[in-house]
């Protein structure tokens, strides 16, 4: 416990620190309770999430860093990887491939990578990996295009 | 099951020749008068191939110890620490022979996969401190600690690093440095050094287990709390084992022993003894749908008019499935309905009934199976039980009553061991029975006659060893027919032996004889089932066993 909430306390210090130094991801440590943290996280540039803002929540266990956190995100979010509902994530460094010399911030890159290369081969999203395993990329990117927009983008006027 | 057969013949060959089950029999029993036939060459020769173990029982020292000199070699001819030898060794199934080969075929490719690094990754010739990479605090250079690639840690998160490894499971032999984009192994030498001691003692079981589940020349023996291992090396077709803890399997199937019947029908007959099925068939043989409901009706007994309990309460005939309302003197009285034999007649009922009547005859050829199997299984058991009985509580006493010494009365223990043993290969007999194809009437009939020869010698050999034995453990003192009564109790051993033996070598070779002899299947003798043909009949053997049963050495 008190190991995990110095890494934590480490980890909110580079944060704060380096605010600046990677603009596609905003980590935010909750207010009360440094086990719980959200980040908003920029849709990657060329895909079908450009200009989208994501939010993700993390849920960060006792065993932190030698067990990984629980990573969803609460934006809608059109992905093969990602439940259509709940917004949980597959993804193997939050399961079996976890290094405790990850951080939350690291976590949060290779999400940004798997938004820009899914897996469609193990979905959450069936719908969504069935598009692109049948080579339906058109339809995957509009789709998906369209959920940026409805739920990922201020909404105008 | 049996795919990987080929896999136990292509390993290097052990030449160990460990004898932990032998009985040396026969060689006080030569002068006995029932032996009918002479002990000829045939009987020899299998008894030598008995004695012929192509197995070895290991205790955890043995297994440790086998580790400790696969490691040494390995170590040895690559120059490499034992530490390493033993991350290669893991990484291929701790075969010696398979870590040459990738070594000296190509050591950098070897090196890379396993994550044995040559030199660090990363270095810090001039820090003071350094940052461990997961707690992300500053230590003094000498506090730090790390594997080959250098990647520093602090003490107190390798030990937390480790130790969620090695609680996670045997994952913990292939550990590798916490840095993501570091493969490098972490080998033993680090656990010892950093780990708790019960993270130690976890991390050194998975590690012997390893080194038995992985490899493919060993297995642990089945049996509930036993923790030997059986080391199996290529040769005779042979795959029973007998564990040190007296329980034998086969090794192939890991079912247990099941000699002379083949893998495959064991499983098929397991299969068919808790498969709900059978319930199925005799539903079907033994009741019908009443016409109405379609609930399944048993007639147990009474007359030809059903009524079907409530609520349905449907009153119909057993025979022709009508309306009993139909019924009555003109259909030719209450107890005959001939509704249905002119309905026979016009083959309107044949196809049902047909399967009803196959469905029962199948049910009762199963019964039969199963219940001779099933009482030679519960048989068996009781004679383990009276063995051990034997050897620790009657046999002293026996020597007290009788003035003889301990080692006199052996003649005892292998009668008991032996009927433990005939039950076991009659038992497996029944199962070969109930897949022996019915038409094949020649080969039913020498089959039957050789179980049936077996089977009555177990019987007085079990009578003799059970019940003439009483009388003197109950003597007063040392009573003058108990040398008598060794010399047929020996005598029954040997033949009963004889006619299983027989018998195992008849089902082995597929019934081969009847093909050879096949109009004399009565007149054949037992003698004569051994010495004949050694032609393999493709019938009733899996591939499982003649892929490496060609051994028999006749």
């Amino acid at each position: 416990m008190q190991a995990s909430r110095a890494r934590l306390f480490k980890e909110y210090k580079e944060v704060q620190r380096e605010k600046s130094a990677d603009p596609d991801i905003q980590l935010v440590c909750d207010d009360s309770n440094i086990f719980k943290w959200t980040a908003l996280i920029k849709g990657p540039s060329e895909t079908p999430f450009e200009g989208g803002v994501f939010q993700l929540a993390f849920a960060v266990p006792e065993q932190y860093p030698l067990q990984p956190p629980q990573v969803r995100f609460l934006t809608k979010i059109f992905h093969p990887n990602v439940h259509f509902k709940t917004g949980e994530i597959c993804l193997d460094i939050l399961k079996n491939a976890w290094s405790p010399a990850w951080t939350l911030q690291s976590v949060c890159r290779a999400i940004i990578a798997l938004m820009a290369h899914p897996e469609p081969d193990s979905p959450l999203n069936c719908d969504s990996g069935n598009l692109l395993r049948s080579g339906d990329t058109r339809g995957y990117q509009s789709m998906a295009r369209m959920y940026t927009r409805l739920a990922a983008m201020p909404k105008k006027g | 099951m049996d795919s990987s057969d080929d896999d136990f013949y292509s390993g290097e060959a052990m030449d160990d020749d460990y004898d932990y089950y032998n009985s040396d029999d026969a060689e006080d029993n030569d002068d006995y008068e029932f032996i009918e036939e002479d002990p000829d060459e045939d009987i020899d020769n299998l008894t030598s191939r008995r004695q012929q173990q192509s197995y070895t029982v290991l205790k955890e020292d043995d297994i440790c110890q086998r580790q400790e000199d696969d490691i040494t070699r390995v170590s040895t001819v690559l120059s490499i620490s034992r530490v390493d030898a033993s991350i290669l060794l893991r990484h291929y199934n701790w075969c010696v022979s398979k870590v040459h080969d990738a070594w000296f075929a190509d050591e950098d490719g070897v090196r890379k996969s396993v994550g044995l690094l040559e030199k660090p990754l990363v270095q810090f010739p001039n820090a003071k401190e350094l940052t461990c990479g997961i707690c992300f605090e500053s230590y003094a250079r000498d506090e730090v600690l790390s594997a080959v690639c250098g990647h520093p840690f602090c003490s107190a998160c390798w030990r937390g690093y480790i130790s969620a490894t090695v609680n996670d499971g045997p994952g913990c032999l292939t550990l590798r440095c916490p840095d993501p984009s570091c493969r490098a192994a972490i080998g033993q030498d680090m656990i010892d050094k950093l780990a708790s001691g019960e993270d130690k003692a976890k991390y050194c079981r998975y590690l012997i287990r390893s080194y038995v589940e992985d490899n493919r020349k060993t297995k642990w023996c089945p049996a509930p709390g036993c923790e030997y291992a059986v080391d199996f090396a290529a040769g005779s077709g042979n795959f029973d084992v007998w564990c040190l803890c007296s329980y034998s399997f086969c090794w192939n199937c890991t079912e247990e022993a099941h000699r002379p019947v083949d893998c495959g029908t064991v499983s098929k007959w397991i299969l068919k003894n808790c498969a709900e099925s059978e319930n199925m068939n005799w539903i079907l043989a033994n009741s019908k749908p009443c016409p109405k409901c379609k609930r399944p009706i048993e007639k147990n007994q009474g007359c030809m008019h059903m009524t079907c309990s409530p609520p349905c309460k449907f009153e119909f005939c057993w025979l022709c499935l009508g309306a009993w309302s139909d019924h009555g003197e003109r259909t030719g009285g209450f107890y005959a309905c001939n509704r249905y034999e002119t309905a026979k007649q016009q083959g309107d009922y044949d196809e049902a009934e047909r399967r009803r009547e196959m469905a029962k005859n199948s049910l009762e050829k199963y019964t039969h199976y199963y219940e001779r199997w099933a009482s030679n299984q519960s048989s068996r058991q009781k004679a383990l039980a009276d063995l051990h009985q034997m050897q620790t509580v009657h046999l002293e006493k026996l020597s007290d009553i009788q003035c003889t010494p301990e080692s006199q009365l052996k003649f005892i223990i292998e009668a008991w061991l032996q009927i433990v043993e005939c039950r076991r290969v009659l038992k497996w007999t029944y199962a070969y029975g109930y897949y022996l194809p019915e038409h094949e009437l020649a080969k039913k009939q020498f089959f039957e006659y050789l179980q049936g020869e077996a089977e009555s010698g177990l019987e007085r050999l079990h009578q003799c060893a059970e019940k003439e034995l009483q009388q003197f453990l109950t003597d007063e003192s040392p009573s003058k027919e108990f040398n008598d009564f060794r010399t047929k109790l020996a005598g029954l051993t040997s033949v009963t032996k004889n006619y299983f033996e027989n018998l195992v070598r008849a089902l082995e070779n597929g019934l081969a004889d009847v093909d050879s002899h096949a109009a004399c299947s009565k007149t054949t003798s037992s003698k004569h089932a051994g010495g004949a043909s050694k032609g393999k009949s493709g019938r009733g053997k899996g591939s499982s066993r003649t892929g490496g049963s060609h051994d028999t050495g006749r």
